[in-house]
């Protein structure tokens, strides 16, 4: 059908392109400027910020357990989620539909409320701890608030919902004529899913783990409430930065750094990927 | 067959799994509801609850409501700009001949890229600059929010009318034109019909992303404009109010119900195919 589909792109295209330049530039651009203090930056270019941040062990630890606490909770994420979504695709009852809608519903509801919910069931005072310290077994309650464990469960609920929603399309994709044919043939389950659903769903597998892994990298809400200005990743950092600090050169110079250290993850994995996948099909 | 059968076994072993997951998965929003309805002691928040009682919901704040409309009508302005800028664009980008068309996807996309701290912090310092330069400041306005939250929507939408409209068949569109229908008319009464489903699970992705937005929304609030989530923020940090968990109550319920409606209406395959 012959329309002017070039048009239709344009005021869409000009409107989220100044958007896009117009907020990153003004304040990426401001990582090259020393801060002055109250929010002032000087007029020099410098690359004094990047210096810094790779020389002070404080804003270099940040980085890094922000890699770490986002690599940790996606494999973790996967891992529980993986055999969810598994069942959830070749689930033949009504049941399955319900128990999906109940996931998709589960992922609407803002991880404010969540981490609230946390809060509330690993209150000092509350019934779970008064169980385990009452019953002997454990000493002390446990708490989540400020802790880096805390931090990684409160991650953990940022993707888990929406990663099953992803690995349960990914599933979808793999036929289970395939499944039959492999058992047929005498292939145990366990060598079934190790041989023959593990490899063909591997890409799809990596790519929401990709994007799990990108949404913690950038998650603030639950590492602020739940590290309490103790556990600082990144993104807390860079709230911090800016609003009590107001150091939005500083603060921008953690932004690059964030967004390239997560694009550095995401371009490894896909090489690394691709290598297995490479290997895999000259043995085969 | 045996009481212990690897079939057997493996089965049980999958359904213990999946009640776990939804028991982990639930449990916060659980706990969150329980308690709304529980008479809370001086000491703070706990479950379970001694006894039950409807008093956080008769006492909701004025406050309270005012931000949860708030943040309806934000997310429901933000759906419709990114609608009508998002079909086109969607559109457009399957059916353009031009060769930088993957560049022009990536750029759609890049907001998504982009951790939301980054994304409010940025705004918050365009607007001040637009501000000096123009006599506009958008920061601390409800149009300031809303402009950064069709920046972070618009993305879904039109990701959703691509996947749709790349396994659209053209058929229909030839048949509708060989007998005699303008292109118009087709685009309006063949194409546009026929991507519905799309644009509805688009429209919904964009809705939760302002509607569940809380760093965006912190860099750009101010006393007058607060949505919930930064009221809820604010309140944890500070003193808590026990009516706050009757309004999170009132949307966890109205998450579950908006869920049951559009796999009523729409389908919910719709929604999971334009996640990826």
């Amino acid at each position: 059908m012959n329309l002017p589909w070039q048009r239709f792109l344009l005021l869409p295209l000009v409107l989220s392109l100044a958007l896009l330049i117009a907020s990153q530039y003004v304040f990426l651009r401001g990582s090259l400027h020393a801060d002055l203090g109250v929010g002032r930056l000087g007029d020099a270019l410098t690359l004094a910020n990047y210096r810094k941040l790779f020389t002070d062990s404080f804003y270099f630890d940040s980085l890094w357990l922000t890699i770490k606490l986002s690599a940790i909770t996606t494999v973790a994420t996967l891992v529980i989620g993986l055999p969810v979504a598994y069942v959830l695709a070749r689930m033949r009852s009504r049941w399955g539909p319900v128990l999906l809608a109940v996931i998709v519903a589960a992922s609407f509801v803002t991880i404010v409320i969540k981490v609230l919910g946390l809060n509330i069931i690993f209150a000092t005072n509350g019934g779970l701890n008064r169980f385990l310290v009452g019953s002997g077994l454990l000493s002390a309650p446990i708490t989540l608030i400020g802790k880096v464990e805390g931090v990684a469960v409160g991650l953990m609920y940022f993707t888990l919902a929406f990663l099953v929603i992803l690995l349960y399309s990914v599933v979808l994709t793999i036929p289970r004529s395939l499944e039959d044919a492999a058992q047929s043939l005498g292939a145990s389950r366990w060598r079934m899913h190790w041989r023959v659903i593990l490899p063909l769903s591997l890409p799809g597998i990596v790519a929401s783990g990709l994007i799990a892994f990108n949404l913690c990298m950038g998650a603030f809400t639950s590492a602020a409430l739940i590290g309490a200005g103790k556990i600082l990743t990144l993104p807390v950092l860079i709230q911090r930065t800016v609003i009590f600090d107001t150091k939005y050169g500083m603060g921008a110079t953690l932004a690059v750094v964030l967004l390239l250290a997560g694009l550095a993850v995401n371009l490894i994995s896909i090489l690394v990927v691709g290598r297995l996948k490479v290997a895999r099909g000259m043995t085969a | 067959m045996s009481l212990f059968s690897e079939r057997r076994v493996n089965r049980v072993l999958a359904r213990l799994w999946v009640a776990a997951f939804f028991t982990f998965l639930l449990a916060p929003l659980v706990v969150v509801v329980v308690v709304s309805f529980g008479e809370t002691a001086r000491g703070g928040l706990a479950f379970p609850p001694k006894s039950f009682t409807l008093h956080w919901y008769t006492t909701i704040g004025r406050e309270y409501l005012t931000a949860l409309f708030a943040s309806i009508a934000v997310a429901a302005g933000s759906v419709v700009v990114c609608v009508v800028l998002g079909v086109p664009a969607g559109l457009g980008l399957v059916r353009t001949r031009w060769r930088g068309k993957a560049a022009l996807a990536a750029a759609f996309r890049a907001p998504v890229q982009i951790p939301a701290v980054v994304t409010g912090v940025a705004f918050l310092q365009f607007y001040y600059l637009l501000g000096d330069a123009v006599g506009w400041y958008g920061a601390g306005t409800w149009t300031g929010l809303l402009v950064a939250h069709v920046f972070i929507g618009l993305p879904y939408v039109i990701g959703s009318v691509v996947a749709v409209v790349q396994r659209f068949n053209a058929r229909f569109e030839e048949a509708a034109l060989i007998l005699g229908a303008s292109p118009w008319s087709v685009l309006r009464r063949v194409t546009l019909p026929v991507i519905a489903p799309g644009v509805y699970s688009g429209a919904t992705y964009a809705f939760l992303v302002s509607f569940s937005d809380l760093p965006v929304a912190l860099f750009l609030s101010s006393a007058d404009v607060r949505t919930f989530p930064v009221l809820l923020f604010q309140a944890m940090d500070y003193d808590f109010d026990p009516t706050l968990l009757a309004v999170a109550t009132i949307i966890i319920a109205a998450s579950f119900v908006a869920m049951l409606l559009f796999q009523k209406w729409v389908g919910i395959n719709a929604l999971l195919r334009s996640g990826q």
